[in-house]
């Protein structure tokens, strides 16, 4: 059924000095199902010099990611972070298959449902008629067998929401806790 | 047989010998040469009438101081010359006669050694080695400090209230792709739960909602979907199905939860 699946979506951003980010889970229409999110985390000028440019992916995978995983009671069906963050050499080690849902220019594919494998963990999906597809990208971590497993879910929760539109809400969240903070 | 032929052939030789011996030697002595000038006739001025009579007059270059003497060169004579050696160059034949080559001395020269070994020139003297003193004052041993460069602990925030406040977008299904009983149903409890005339009403999307907990609602047209604010109590209701409709006369927004399927 359409209520099973879970969908976790992953956002960090740095406000000024501070990074912190949030974890929302929806069900299939979009709606919020959880939503945790950590304290800013301000790094130390010493901090910001021994780590260097590996500050910021720590902070996010190492941090951030793993914190707000371990708070979740139940597993998520699939992990859904922005296209960046996944193309920056994600590493983190979520127990389901990470990926990341980008709106594409292409044309679109013949119905809806279809997909087009633009690489190997590269997949377009068509979602509703005559709209652009959807890219999905995967992470290294998931195998060909996950990503069929992950289309076939992300196709059924397409058919009921926008799989992109959550993450923007995640950001404007936290943006606004940063600032309700300050 | 061989005497005859022995006599004719010195015969020959004397007879060759005493026709070429005669030829007299002529010495042509080289006469010198004088060249000849002829002289030229006088310049004339002609005078013409109404001018005065031009009258050529000699002048002394006075470029030169006073007192310079002038050159008198001496008259040209004219002389008739003659080659004669163009005379006998048929006639008389000149015998040149040719040194004969003598023997030369030969000296034997002897290639001097190369000199086995060289003298080096302009070596220059080592520099005077410094003498090494040793510094027995060893530095003094810094203190350690540990500065922990690890991030601190973060802890997680529940902010499902946060994320509620939020409007969240929720996209209509597509009725076309519902069985046709099944939408029979639906427009049939439509018109019963809005009480109007099926004719009067304007379905703009079926979607699927909280049953409880919906604060707001309010139709994107646009992107045929619409955008509810939830409360708490939204999060575990169930979805059911929700139909938003406008009436044609005035253009109200009717809506219903219909019975799911």
């Amino acid at each position: 059924m359409a209520e099973s699946i879970k969908l976790a979506y992953f956002m960090a951003v740095k406000e000024g000095a501070s990074y912190l980010g949030g974890l929302l889970v929806t069900d299939t229409s979009g709606i919020p199902l959880d939503f945790r999110y950590t304290e800013p985390i301000t790094p130390t000028h010493l901090q910001s010099i021994l780590y260097g440019k590996s500050l910021e992916p720590h902070l996010k995978e190492e941090v951030i990611q793993k914190t707000l995983l371990k708070e979740l009671k139940t597993p998520p069906d699939l992990f859904i972070l922005s296209a960046t963050e996944l193309a920056g050499g994600w590493s983190g080690d979520a127990k389901c298959p990470v990926l990341a849902v980008q709106k594409s220019q292409e044309a679109p594919l013949v119905k809806v449902g279809t997909t087009f494998r633009a690489g190997p963990r590269d997949i377009l999906l068509q979602l509703a008629e005559g709209a652009a597809p959807l890219r999905v990208m995967f992470a290294a971590s998931v195998d060909a067998a996950a990503q069929e497993q992950a289309m076939a879910k992300l196709l059924e929760a397409g058919y009921h929401m926008d799989l992109t539109e959550p993450l923007e809400r995640v950001t404007v969240a936290l943006q606004s806790l940063v600032v309700k903070g300050s | 047989m061989f005497g005859r032929v022995r006599g004719a052939m010195a015969d020959a030789a004397e007879t060759l010998r005493r026709t070429f011996a005669g030829l007299p030697v002529v010495t042509v002595v080289p006469e010198p040469f004088h060249p000849g000038s002829r002289r030229g006739a006088l310049l004339e001025v002609a005078p013409r009438p109404g001018l005065d009579p031009l009258a050529a007059t000699g002048r002394g270059a006075r470029l030169f101081r006073e007192g310079v003497p002038s050159l008198a060169l001496p008259p040209l004579v004219a002389k008739l010359q003659a080659e004669a050696g163009f005379a006998s160059w048929g006639a008389e034949a000149e015998v040149v006669r040719m040194t004969p080559l003598e023997p030369g001395r030969a000296a034997r020269v002897t290639v001097p050694p190369l000199p086995r070994q060289v003298r080096t020139l302009g070596r220059m003297e080592p520099p005077a080695c410094p003498g090494t003193r040793r510094v027995a004052e060893p530095l003094a041993r810094p203190g350690t400090r540990r500065l922990d460069p690890r991030l601190s602990e973060v802890s997680a925030l529940a902010g499902l209230e946060v994320i509620l406040g939020l409007p969240i977008p929720i996209r209509a299904e597509d009725i076309q792709r519902l069985p046709k009983g099944l939408w029979m149903r639906y427009s049939l409890q439509l018109v019963r739960g809005t009480g109007e005339n099926v004719r009067n009403l304007e379905v703009l999307g079926l979607f699927r909602i909280p049953r409880k907990g919906v604060a707001d609602l309010r139709h994107d047209p646009r992107q045929s979907r619409i955008l509810v604010r939830l409360e708490a109590s939204a999060v575990r209701a169930p979805r059911e199905p929700f139909i938003l409709a406008r009436r044609k006369d005035d253009g109200a927004l009717l809506s219903c939860f219909v019975e799911g399927s």
